[in-house]
């Protein structure tokens, strides 16, 4: 009796799985390119974030799309499938991660693209291999009913400073914006005067998060001061119905100062990806103004571009001073950048 | 010379040579299901020699330490847990002890992932009892935290183990003990404790394997072990340093199961046959009391809290705020990578098998050794061992699910062998002698005859790959094909960003799955008592 209702259940699951293979041509099989209208992106950033973009382009184009959604992973993913590429476009978070991959051969062109003027220079690859959207601006959050606006540090340096002791967060030193602002200060200082600022600041931080979330929930908590996060941070923060008593501080701000370091999240394209055409087909159109609002809409990150509009309530890219290095250089830096956050004693991952 | 090399492949086999096909069929298996772990190895060792010392001298002590630490804590509590309630509802008069016999073995069902998740939304930094009182009694977060969540969902392991030994313990010796007068707790400790000591130490081997190979749990609490690391290095950038870091793991795995089989052939006990059936059970007396309630305690614990946690969150998220409509999708991917995986391992499982059974010699031990390999391997060594791979000797299948697939009956093919092989020694090799009388060709013997026979055990071995299959993580993670989430890997995504209704459906599936191999274990378990 129970070995039938056993073999009855195994039949109809191979049946099962039989049926799911048998549509012959489906789309993860095998090497050969897929039908022309596909388009296949990796992406490290969030799904809330991504996945209402490619609704739209395929709603827009008639293009279906297949993403991995898999964290930095994908990065290593990209090194490791240069052989054989299997995706065509890749979203990330770090202009630094993106420009790395270019130096490593896995990003290339997919020819002139229109529309990428309206990108500065300062935030895409020379050569078009991958291009900013999105700004993601460094700073303080911090609660309003535990510190005034008055006493909130102004300039990164003095996160080191005794006086701050315990009062804020921030997170791992292997997380991505981490650190692409890391690279940044090392262009802006040297190593030694970065090493010494990591050191300092991890030992007078009150607590070292996984990532950025925990930092604004809990200085809107009232768990700590403030922290250092990227600025859209700030911005989810108000929109929560509680805990949203906080502000938010551009550092570097005054005459002679390195200004807020800016990264990008943008678009890259995978040398010898599959779909070459439906690549060329994004990049035109994300370029579009309202698929560049799109781009930020649900991050509530602000466009790179001062020209199309900002998400209601964030401060526009033109409203602070933003620190001036080419995001590109980011991405000579990134890999020793690691090695020196760790030799500074500020921990890739948690332990 | 042509007969020397002939007495010679005689003598190895005993006498009894297999048929090449059959030695084909089973070494080609075996090959399939060790390559990946070579080629883990092959890269790690031609990593230049510096990137050796600098993952030694930064990382390696802490995460030896962190790893060790966390394995030591979760054996001691599982098996405090495993073997003081196997014994409390085996050999004792605790009221209710027929319900709650099962009722103890029901964490099993609970992925430790789902579980951690599920103590996350109770005692988190953002949980409900914080919520409620402003402070939690524990950290989830913390070492404490995690050695809390894996021991309450892995004590089961031991718990069975240990269950099915008391029922096959004979009670001659605690019936010697007491005739010359030891007391009751003089008899457990002096007679039953030692007696026991192969099935706890299997237990804790189950166990300590579990912990080292462990990533949604860990990863979720935020803790970081050897698996954790490999995890985060691959998906850093670094596939190198993953390599160096598995091949570490790979041998701190052999170590424990070395040191078990060591301590095994120490203390080897012969069990006499019959006295089994007196059904004297210790008297608890007044303890009963107290007994019930440690019970109750680790029932709600393991169990109700946490099915009541995803109860709520998956009738919140099916009700009010709708159910993903790319649910479907999901559960069809996740069916069909396991289907495959189950499918694949029943038929390879039975070659392997039949050849170790009917022609036992070194080789076929060796073999049978080596399609084992994937048993003590975590997830993440896997994947990287397949992506090795099938990036250099089957390009065709990298990017595709089969590569998913691929990684789970490397994972689980161990599950499909056992299962048979256990159904297996049940079938005289003399029906295979008279099916080849009656003219059988021995192809035929082994696909027509003896499959049929043992077909009880190949299934059920095919339904415990299937939900393993289906409850995988870290593998599926960093293998999964573009547009190919699974159920897993949607409560891993979902959890980690806290939308608790997301998580919570696919969890109770999985939750719902994995009752199918306890009902065969409990069985299993029942027969044996």
């Amino acid at each position: 009796m129970k070995l039938k209702v056993l073999a009855a259940a195994s039949l109809s699951l191979l049946a099962i799985t039989a049926a799911g293979c048998s549509p012959a041509p489906a789309p993860e099989s095998s090497a050969p390119p897929a039908e022309p209208g596909e388009l296949v992106v990796y992406t490290s950033r969030k799904e809330d974030f991504v996945a209402p973009l490619l609704e739209k382009f395929t709603a827009d184009t008639g293009i279906e799309v297949e993403a991995l959604y898999a964290d930095d992973a994908v990065i290593n993913r990209l090194k490791e499938e240069a052989g054989s590429p299997r995706a065509d476009v890749m979203i990330g978070n770090d202009a630094g991660a993106l420009e790395y991959l270019r130096l490593q051969d896995v990003l290339a062109p997919v020819g002139d693209i229109e529309g990428i003027d309206s990108i500065d220079s300062a935030y895409r690859a020379a050569d078009g291999s991958w291009f900013g959207l999105s700004a993601r601006t460094r700073g303080l959050i911090y609660n309003k009913g535990l510190i005034s606006e008055a006493d909130v540090p102004t300039t990164i340096w003095e996160l080191t400073d005794p006086k701050y002791k315990g009062m804020f967060a921030i997170t791992r030193g292997g997380n991505g914006s981490m650190i692409a602002h890391v690279s940044a200060l090392r262009a802006e200082w040297d190593d030694v005067r970065t090493e010494e600022w990591i050191r300092k600041t991890k030992d007078n931080a009150g607590a070292i998060t996984n990532g950025h979330s925990d930092i604004r929930k809990a200085v809107g908590a009232g768990e700590f001061a403030f922290g250092l996060v990227n600025n859209y941070y700030y911005h989810q923060q108000l929109r929560e119905p509680t805990d949203n008593n906080v502000g938010f501080i551009y550092l570097d701000q005054a005459e002679g100062e390195m200004g807020a370091v800016v990264n990008a999240a943008g678009v890259g394209f995978v040398a010898g990806g599959p779909n070459l055409e439906s690549a060329r087909t994004f990049a035109a159109w994300v370029l579009l103004p309202e698929n560049q609002r799109e781009f930020s809409n649900a991050s509530l990150e602000v466009p790179l571009n001062p020209e199309v509009e900002a998400p209601e309530g964030t401060a526009a890219i033109d409203s602070y001073r933003a620190h001036g290095l080419p995001l590109s250089r980011l991405g000579e830096v990134w890999e020793d950048t690691r090695t020196l956050i760790e030799r500074a004693g500020l921990d890739l991952e948690l332990k | 010379m042509k007969r020397l090399a002939h007495k010679v492949w005689t003598r190895v086999w005993r006498g009894q040579p297999p048929q090449g096909w059959l030695l084909l069929a089973a070494s080609a298996t075996a090959a399939l299901m060790s390559a990946p772990v070579l080629y883990v190895g092959i890269r790690a060792l031609s990593e230049p020699a510096a990137r050796w010392e600098v993952l030694f001298d930064e990382r390696l002590a802490r995460l030896l330490w962190n790893t060790a630490a966390l394995a030591a804590t979760v054996g001691v509590v599982a098996g405090a847990l495993g073997v003081s309630l196997a014994w409390l509802v085996n050999r004792t008069d605790l009221p209710g002890r027929r319900t709650l016999r099962w009722l103890l073995a029901l964490p099993f069902a609970i992925p430790p992932y789902v579980g951690a998740m599920a103590y996350v939304i109770v005692f988190g930094p953002r949980g409900w009892v914080s919520r409620a009182w402003e402070s939690t009694p524990i950290d989830m977060y913390s070492f404490a935290g995690v050695a809390f969540v894996l021991s309450v969902f892995t004590f089961p392991y031991i718990y069975l183990v240990v269950g099915s030994a008391f029922g096959r313990l004979s009670r001659s010796h605690e019936d010697a003990a007491r005739s010359l007068g030891l007391g009751r707790w003089a008899i457990l400790r002096r007679i039953t404790i030692p007696m026991l000591r192969p099935a706890i130490g299997a237990g804790l081997v189950l166990v300590v394997l579990y912990v080292l190979s462990d990533f949604g749990a860990v990863a979720l609490l935020r803790y970081s072990t050897f698996t954790t690391a490999i995890y985060y290095q691959m998906g850093g950038f670094d596939t190198g340093a993953a390599a160096i870091l598995s091949t570490v793991l790979i041998g701190v795995t052999l170590l424990v199961l070395g040191a078990e089989s060591l301590s095994r052939r120490r203390s080897r006990f012969y069990e006499g046959t019959g006295a089994s059936g007196s059904s004297r059970r210790v008297e608890l007396g007044w303890v009963r009391w107290p007994a019930v309630a440690y019970v109750c305690t680790v029932f709600a614990v393991s169990s109700l809290v946490p099915l009541a946690v995803l109860g709520y969150w998956a009738w919140q998220g099916v009700f009010l705020t709708g159910l993903d409509a790319r649910f479907p999708e999901f559960a069809l991917n996740t069916l069909q990578a396991a289907g495959i995986a189950a499918a694949a391992a029943m038929v390879l499982a039975v070659p392997v098998v039949y050849l170790r059974s009917r022609h036992p010699s070194r080789p076929s031990w060796a073999i049978e050794r080596l399609a084992l390999s994937g048993y003590a391997l975590p997830g993440v060594i896997v994947a990287l061992g397949v992506i090795f791979f099938s990036l250099r000797l089957a390009p065709a299948i990298y990017g595709t699910m089969l590569m998913v697939a691929t990684a789970y009956i490397i994972r689980f093919l161990p599950q499909a062998l056992q299962s048979a092989a256990a159904s297996l020694a049940s079938v005289s090799p003399r029906i295979d002698e008279a099916a080849r009388v009656a003219g059988l060709s021995p192809v035929a013997v082994m696909g027509r005859v003896i499959s049929r026979l043992i077909m009880p055990g190949i299934l059920a071995g095919g339904a415990l790959v299937f939900v393993s299959a289906a409850k995988e993580l870290p593998a599926t993670l960093l293998l999964r094909p573009a547009g190919f989430d699974t159920l897993s890997v949607r409560v891993w995504i979902e959890a980690s960003e806290g939308a608790y209704h997301l998580a919570a459906p696919p969890a109770l599936v999985m939750v719902l799955l994995s009752l199918v191999p306890l009902k065969l274990m409990l069985d299993r378990y029942k027969e044996s008592s």
